[in-house]
């Protein structure tokens, strides 16, 4: 019976969210929920609210009103226990956020800073830690282990951009949100990061990942419409037609 | 794997562990009752109107003093700065020679500090208000020149050889394409000097130059603690408004105006400076003539004793390898100090909100404190030594590195920070991975500058009767000694130039790598570029 409802629990849920906004609300009466597992795309025309909604979930954006819960959890008070909840939510950054003045293995352990003790944190800049398990971090996203001592502000977007995924993947998270981390790539870069990403995302974790391209939506289980800071629909992808798109999109010329 | 910026940073505050190790042989063991009464005159100032009314008046003439003398280095120093840049007179004449020559000839009167230069010039001609404003002007013009000099060469001639290939002529050409985007530099630059000049005129005070200095002195000696104080914290409150103000102006005159807010008007910027210049002028005359400088007394010079029976013999007889030893080991100690507390202070109190308030006060006190002061007040507990001249000498200096080092990161954008927090990293290390690698480069540079004014500043604890050739030149001015008193300025200048050649190079590999910040100019180090290239990304909110 526990076990069943711990199941059931969502990792990540979000009930009637509203964040405001200059003129109207950036976010209003918005409720998410994300089980194990389930990959979702969340679709919408620039401005609808959806980096506002990855930073709420991601803990960076406190809602005006509703709830955030994480693994059933409402945010804990005390700062400690706080971060250890954060530290379950890894968030792929539109602009990555990498580190560049360091290596790509300091980079890939800064994932594992949350866990990570005070001298462990100033060893790191020192020497190279669990080289180990940063090589298999980057064999996960089909890169050379060469590339561990190279500095990060050396390395090409694609590159760039696996590396980010690794370091989101030594964090251990058990929600991986991704703000639109295909917007800046050719097409074929742009397939091959969404496959990889979708193939993390198997089940004891989730993805959210934000979209302006509705052609990318293979591999997600469910979509999410959100316009003008509300949510228009949430449905499994087959559900999803031309006719559902162009109304979340109409009016913005195409 | 390369030792990353951030250790390099945090490295030089590990020296903390030996001199912690150190400090309690070094106590004498009283003194206890007398730091206890001064901390507890800092929140009982004196409020007597007298005392009020003297601090007022002495505060009033350190003022000036600082305007004056820094007035005087900027009418001296931009136009040796013109005179000593290379492209200028290669853009004049096709050579650049002479520039070469005006630089070398102006290191001189750079590598003596302003507090040597007030001594000597007052055993010249003697206790005038114009001693300490040539005190400060000529070492502060020197080294204004320099920057301009450095910032002028740094700037790309794409605009000026565009500009003189169309027909325009020369000094026309100069002006058009180099005045723009060299005064936000210059400006920048010139606001800091006129932070130093406030510094340095109070420390020229305590030295009897007059002004508010001499009276913290006199308190000090007398243990009048709240008197102390009161002085103390007015001098606080002229250099928070001074240093406010300036950050104001900066912005005001360096941040592009924002679109839709206010018109921008073609020139009108340039129209403001000029005025703010011009209004400058005048104020100058009032203040010379209230403070009664005369620079005719300045002709008026008394002979020098004993120079012309100089004991030669005796001066090389000094025990030299020990004063400059333990000069440089003053000047390590204090550096180390300095460049490395400021990042660990930061790190220990980010995770508390507010917690830079503290902080930031602490190095408010060390700019505002002069080292000698801090040193006559550490030698109520420790014994004479390094240690007390060092931690004397790295107070003030932390102030400085620790603001820049905050500007620096406030600066960067938090994009890395706010990355890290939300992934549930603790405040410190957030701080320590997301914000210090942007930073680490360029305040490891000005931290080289910083131990090379450092090393000039050591003749200020010295006179103490701390430690090093300082001391030493205490004893030889008591003594009428001028043989050696030049001996020891002409050691100083040589150490401190030999000094300026290491920093420099040191930033240059610091600054110069594979991905070179844009043209750090030499004599600046950080805070002019970070001002200027600020307000050329974003304007700050």
């Amino acid at each position: 019976m526990e076990v069943a409802a711990a199941e059931s629990a969502a990792l990540l849920e979000l009930r009637g969210i509203r964040v405001h906004g200059r003129g109207r609300p950036r976010l209003e009466a918005v409720d998410l929920r994300l089980r194990a597992g389930e990959r979702v795309a969340l679709l919408g025309p620039s401005g609808a609210g959806k980096s506002t909604l990855l930073a709420v979930a991601n803990g960076l954006l406190p809602p005006e009103a509703g709830t955030v819960l994480w693994e059933g959890q409402p945010p804990e008070r005390s700062r400690r226990a706080r971060r250890r909840q954060q530290a379950r939510i890894g968030t792929l950054w539109q602009d990555l956020r990498l580190i560049e003045e360091l290596s790509v293995q300091q980079n890939l352990n800064a994932g594992r800073l949350a866990a990570w003790s005070w001298p462990r944190a100033l060893l790191n800049l020192l020497l190279p830690l669990e080289s180990d398990a940063c090589r298999a971090a980057l064999a996960r996203v089909e890169l050379d282990p060469a590339l561990l001592a190279q500095p990060v502000a050396r390395l090409s977007g694609g590159q760039r951009q696996r590396v980010a995924i690794a370091r989101l993947l030594r964090q251990e998270p058990t929600v991986v949100l991704a703000d639109e981390p295909l917007a800046s790539l050719d097409p074929r870069l742009a397939a091959e990061l969404l496959a990889l990403l979708l193939r993390q995302a198997a089940a004891p974790r989730a993805l959210l990942l934000s979209l302006h391209r509705p052609d990318l939506l293979v591999g997600f289980d469910r979509v999410v419409g959100l316009r003008q800071g509300r949510l228009r629909f949430d449905l499994p992808r087959a559900a999803v037609d031309d006719a559902l798109l162009q109304e979340l999109y109409g009016g913005e010329g195409g | 794997m390369r030792v990353a910026g951030p250790v390099w940073m945090l490295l030089p505050g590990l020296v903390v562990v030996p001199v912690l190790l150190r400090l309690p042989q070094s106590f004498h063991g009283g003194g206890w009752d007398l730091i206890g009464r001064f901390a507890l005159a800092a929140v009982t100032p004196s409020l007597d109107p007298t005392v009020l009314r003297s601090v007022a008046g002495g505060l009033g003439v350190t003022v000036a003093m600082a305007l004056l003398g820094w007035l005087l280095s900027l009418l001296l120093g931009l136009p040796l700065g013109l005179a000593s840049s290379r492209t200028v007179w290669r853009s004049l004449c096709g050579q650049e020679g002479p520039a070469l020559l005006i630089r070398r000839l102006l290191a001189i009167p750079r590598s003596i500090h302003e507090l040597l230069w007030g001594l000597l010039l007052l055993q010249l001609v003697g206790l005038q208000p114009a001693v300490a404003v040539l005190a400060l002007g000529l070492p502060f013009g020197a080294l204004v020149a320099r920057v301009v000099a450095d910032l002028l060469d740094a700037l790309p001639v794409g605009t000026l050889e565009a500009l003189r290939a169309g027909g325009a002529p020369t000094p026309a050409a100069l002006l058009t394409a180099l005045g723009p985007p060299l005064l936000p530099g210059v400006l920048s630059y010139s606001g800091y000097r006129l932070e130093c000049a406030l510094r340095s005129a109070t420390l020229l005070g305590v030295f009897g130059l007059g002004g508010l200095g001499t009276e913290l002195r006199l308190s000090l000696q007398s243990l009048e603690f709240r008197e102390l104080w009161s002085g103390l914290w007015a001098l606080l409150a002229v250099m928070l408004l001074l240093e406010g103000g300036l950050a104001r102006l900066r912005r005001h005159w360096l941040m592009p105006p924002r679109l839709g807010l206010g018109r921008p008007g073609v020139g009108r910027r340039s129209r403001q400076m000029l005025l703010a210049l011009l209004a400058l002028l005048p104020l100058g005359l009032l203040l010379a003539w209230g403070l009664q400088v005369d620079p005719r007394v300045l002709l008026r010079w008394q002979p020098l004793p004993g120079l012309e029976q100089g004991d030669w013999r005796m001066v090389l007889a000094l025990p030299w390898a020990q004063l400059v030893g333990s000069t440089l080991a003053l000047t390590a100690l204090a550096a180390c100090l300095a460049v490395g507390l400021a990042p660990w202070l930061l790190l220990l109190v980010a995770p508390w909100r507010g917690g830079r308030i503290p902080v930031r006060l602490l190095w408010a006190l060390g700019r505002l404190w002069p080292p000698p002061l801090t040193a006559l007040l550490l030698l109520f507990l420790l014994k004479p030594g390094v240690l007390p001249a060092a931690l004397a000498l790295a107070f003030p200096n932390l102030g400085i590195l620790g603001r820049l080092l905050l500007e620096g990161l406030d600066d960067h954008p938090a994009a890395v920070e706010e990355g890290l927090r939300s992934a549930g990293v603790a405040a410190a290390p957030a701080l320590l991975y997301g914000r210090f690698p942007a930073v680490a480069d360029s305040y490891l540079a000005y931290g080289a500058y910083r131990a090379d004014v450092m090393l000039r500043e050591t003749v200020v604890v010295g006179l103490t009767g701390a430690t090093g050739l300082g001391s030493q030149l205490v004893e030889s001015l008591a003594a009428f000694a001028w043989d050696q008193v030049l001996a020891l300025v002409a050691v100083y200048a040589v150490l401190t130039l030999a000094g300026e050649e290491i920093s420099d190079r040191v930033r240059r590999q610091l600054l110069g790598g594979p991905r070179a910040q844009e043209g750090v100019p030499q004599g600046l180090g950080w805070r002019g570029t970070v001002k200027a290239s600020g307000a050329g990304a974003s304007g700050r909110s």
